[in-house]
């Protein structure tokens, strides 16, 4: 790439597929801010034994490295292990991972419900109650006669006690449908904690326990299930009992919803339990006048990766963008703090910060970052260590370089706040009329579209390319984290989306006022996804398996995806891969996922980056499954 | 003759012998130790992406005669008749790129090395490890290659494999249908993957 003008826009055009995207990515690379795709430039070529998983560095008899050509080469680690195990046990390790992430940040949230329960939080309070109840009745809680608070504090060491090994049962397991919890008990799948299978996943790939990649497998969806079914699950409902359930709300996307004349703040990460509450103390109004005195006019809190996914999906507050977008959002010049908890955070992100006045605020214990502002975010302090952090925003107001900041034009209108209540709502109560446009073919089916950005792919190309393509073949697409913000910067979260639609499907969505792409959240918000196919196959009375639903993750990179994708999987619901998993290097290991797995859980993984083709394996997934149900 | 005959096909971008050159040219041929050396010991052969996210490992091709060799002005540059590698003499070496200019492989490097006090930077390209060769051992490039992209041997009779694959193909028509050289199935289809990966996006070619 040559330095001037007309290459920098060649190369952003090559980079993102969105304009707004182009314009900054453009401006990083004339002001020579390194950005992920620069380091993917830098890391080429990636070593191929480690892109065909054929690379063990788990212990010290290795690192060790298996020949993918011949058997003149080593065919074994030193430990004896084959090309198969050391596959398995490296998409294992990376899974289980995953589910851990999703976990822990349940676990969180969990324990903060605990903690307003026992009303040692600040900022914190019941939101849900009609929710609390009913997943209380579904623990066997009695909720006659005791306050909101006595019934949440069951209802958290209810789901504390799950992450543990005592109780050997996942309640939320229940809510699948009996045929597809048949299946999980068939095949020894069925999750029976969260924190057990982690564990176990960890101590399966230790040398010389697990010598069978099918046995280690098996136990991967077992987790996954544990994450899917309970860690991801239970920090949905909690977030929802805490902070409400989510109903359709309207908001703004893409990287100009930063504002020349208010301060800036970018809340990046996952937890809601921190962002909710920095939204809370941006309204403060002492805040509010010291902004005023600083020259700005007003606070603007938006939202970058999944936690901006549940402050939309709560409170409608706009979308600065996805994974790929938390570099150019700094670059823009006009950030005056980022505040991150944990997860999808590059690790250069304060290198990124230092080329301006943006402060980067780490507020998880568990997450520390060399050159940010670590202010320990805890329940019992919570507003006020949000008020300071935005005083701390408010007060490097003055320091922003007007001449160094240049913000995109125009954001685009987006809906959000699908919740499965809200859609199950939106339609009347109950599944039937979806059901019945199913049935009758006008709605072929629908698609999960889900995952992060990979700068291996044009950034949203991948999503947008595929969901647009599904949608004209009349397959309603449901959509959560980086997925969605692509989706939404494209205009596809809008009702009038249904335009692009094909003839089936736009009639329903223009008769219920909907999108035809809807936005169910951040990523532990595939739980929802799982609930509305557990209730949509209940109310047919056939198993999640059967239904004519297919998830996809056109540009994933995360282990977390690795889980979603394989609880998906687990719960029947086939996924496409827009990038290839670490799996290559075994011939029987891309035999089992994407072939052999139908025979156990009626569904399978496939690899395909091209997104037309991709709607091609989905379109027949689903004519599989809508010919066996015989319609 | 002997030397080192690539394979590309079989190359999978691990850099595993550039690690090995460049610990195989350091101070101490330790690996620990070798990152703290100054001067820095750096690969001497270079693996980088062409088309595809297909990679080739580039390495001097010990012409004889060697360009290289025909306009150095100093006759800095040697060849080894033992070994029939070109060598390059650091002290002699007065840093004029008028070597680099006559390569044809683009394999020639200026770096600071050991061996010469002052703090100049010289050809520093690939010895064919030499005194490893001396010793009965092949190359440290060739030793590290796990997927047989890097072959030492008598030249021809590691062309002999590539003959019979091409006559192989030649006679393809003919009713042959074994495909050469052979590249097992989940390879050719994880290639077909970066194939479309590449297709669109950071690596599409302009």
């Amino acid at each position: 790439m040559n330095n001037d003008l007309f290459s920098f826009k060649k190369e952003a055009e090559k980079r993102a597929l969105d304009k707004t995207d182009q314009e900054i990515i453009e401006k990083a690379l004339s002001e020579g801010v390194e950005t992920a795709w620069d380091r993917l430039e830098k890391q080429q070529p990636q070593c191929g034994f480690g892109q065909l998983g054929i690379c063990c560095n788990r212990c010290a008899l290795g690192p060790c490295r298996i020949d993918p050509f011949s058997e003149e080469g080593p065919i074994r680690g030193v430990c004896g292990a084959t090309a198969d195990l050391i596959v398995a046990r490296n998409l294992l390790d990376d899974l289980a991972v995953g589910a851990a992430a999703h976990s822990d940040h349940g676990r969180e949230v969990v324990e903060v419900l605990l903690d307003t329960a026992e009303g040692k939080t600040q900022g914190y309070k019941i939101t849900d109650e009609e929710k609390l109840k009913a997943i209380a009745k579904e623990y066997g809680i009695e909720v006659k006669k005791k306050t909101n608070e006595e019934i949440a504090k069951e209802v958290a060491l209810a789901m504390l006690e799950e992450f543990g090994t005592i109780k050997n049962r996942l309640q939320f397991t229940e809510r699948a449908p009996e045929k597809t919890r048949e299946m999980w008990k068939k095949y020894g799948i069925m999750p029976r904690s969260v924190d057990r299978e982690i564990v176990e996943a960890a101590h399966r790939i230790h040398m010389g326990v697990g010598a069978d990649h099918l046995n280690i497998l098996l136990h991967a969806l077992r987790t996954s299930l544990s994450d899917g079914w309970g860690g991801s699950m239970m920090a949905t409902f909690s977030s929802d009992i805490l902070f409400g359930t989510p109903t359709p709300t309207s908001s703004v996307v893409n990287l100009g919803v930063l504002a020349y004349d208010k301060i800036n703040i970018v809340v990046h990460g996952h937890n809601p339990i921190l962002s909710e509450m920095i939204l809370k103390a941006s309204e403060d109004p002492e805040l509010l006048s010291l902004a005023t005195k600083n020259g700005a006019k007003g606070i603007n809190i938006v939202g970058m990766c999944c936690t901006g996914a549940e402050l939309l999906m709560r409170h409608g507050i706009p979308i600065a963008g996805s994974l790929l977008d938390q570099e150019l959002a700094i670059a823009t010049g006009a950030v005056e703090a980022m505040i991150i908890d944990y997860q999808c955070i590059f690790p250069s992100i304060t290198s990124t910060a230092s080329c301006y006045h943006t402060k980067v605020v780490s507020t998880s214990e568990k997450a520390m970052v060399p050159g940010a502002i670590y202010k320990p975010f805890k329940p019992e302090t919570a507003l006020d260590t949000a008020k300071e952090i935005i005083k701390l925003a408010i007060e490097n107001f003055p320091n922003r370089n007007p001449n160094r900041v240049k913000i995109p034009d125009k954001s685009v209108k987006m809906m959000a706040g699908f919740s499965e209540e809200a859609i199950r709502k939106a339609l009347g109560g109950s599944y039937k009329p979806l059901i019945d446009a199913i049935v009758s073919g006008k709605i072929k089916g629908a698609a999960g579209v889900v995952g992060c950005n990979n700068p291996k792919i044009k950034m949203d190309y991948g999503h947008v390319t595929l969901v647009k393509e599904l949608i004209k073949r009349d397959i309603l697409v449901l959509e959560t984290g980086c997925a969605a913000v692509a989706c939404g910067k494209a205009g596809l979260l809008l009702p009038e989306a249904a335009d692009l639609a094909g003839k089936g499907l736009k009639p329903v969505c223009k008769a219920l006022g909907i999108p035809p792409v809807l936005h169910m959240g951040s990523c532990v918000d595939n739980s929802r996804i799982l609930i509305l196919a557990a209730n949509i196959a209940k109310e047919i009375g056939v198993g999640i398996e059967d239904l004519p639903v297919v998830g996809a993750a056109p540009e994933w990179y995360s282990q977390k995806a690795i889980s979603i994708g394989a609880y998906f999987v687990a719960s029947g619901i086939s996924v496409v891969l827009g990038i290839p998993p670490k799996i290559f290097g075994s011939t029987n290991v891309i035999d089992l996922l994407t072939n052999k797995l139908r025979g156990v859980v009626n569904a399978t993984f496939a690899v395909e980056p091209d997104p037309i083709k991709a709607a091609d394996i989905i379109e027949v997934e689903i004519q599989r499954k809508r010919k066996a149900l015989g319609i | 003759m002997k030397g080192v005959l690539v394979r590309p096909e079989r190359c999978i971008g691990c850099r595993h012998c550039e690690v090995a050159c460049a610990l195989e040219h350091s101070q101490s041929k330790d690996l620990f130790i070798m990152l703290r050396e100054i001067p820095l010991s750096e690969p001497r052969i270079h693996v980088e992406v062409g088309i595809n996210f297909l990679t080739f490992p580039n390495r001097c091709r010990h012409c004889d005669p060697a360009p290289c060799m025909q306009v150095c002005p100093t006759n800095a540059l040697e060849r080894d008749e033992a070994t029939g590698s070109v060598v390059v003499n650091y002290n002699k070496c007065i840093s004029c790129t008028a070597c680099a200019i006559a390569c044809p492989f683009g394999v020639i490097q200026f770096k600071e090395v050991y061996q010469v006090k002052l703090k100049r930077e010289v050809n520093a390209k690939c010895d064919n490890c030499m005194d490893r060769q001396l010793e009965g051992r092949v190359p440290a490039c060739v030793e590290a290659c796990k997927t047989g992209a890097l072959e030492f041997g008598e030249i021809n009779e590691l062309i002999r494999v590539s003959r019979k694959d091409f006559t192989v193909r030649m006679t393809k028509s003919q009713g042959a249908e074994v495909e050469v050289p052979k590249i097992p199935e989940n390879i050719k289809a994880f290639r077909g993957v970066l194939e479309k990966l590449a297709s669109e996006g950071l690596f599409k070619e302009d």
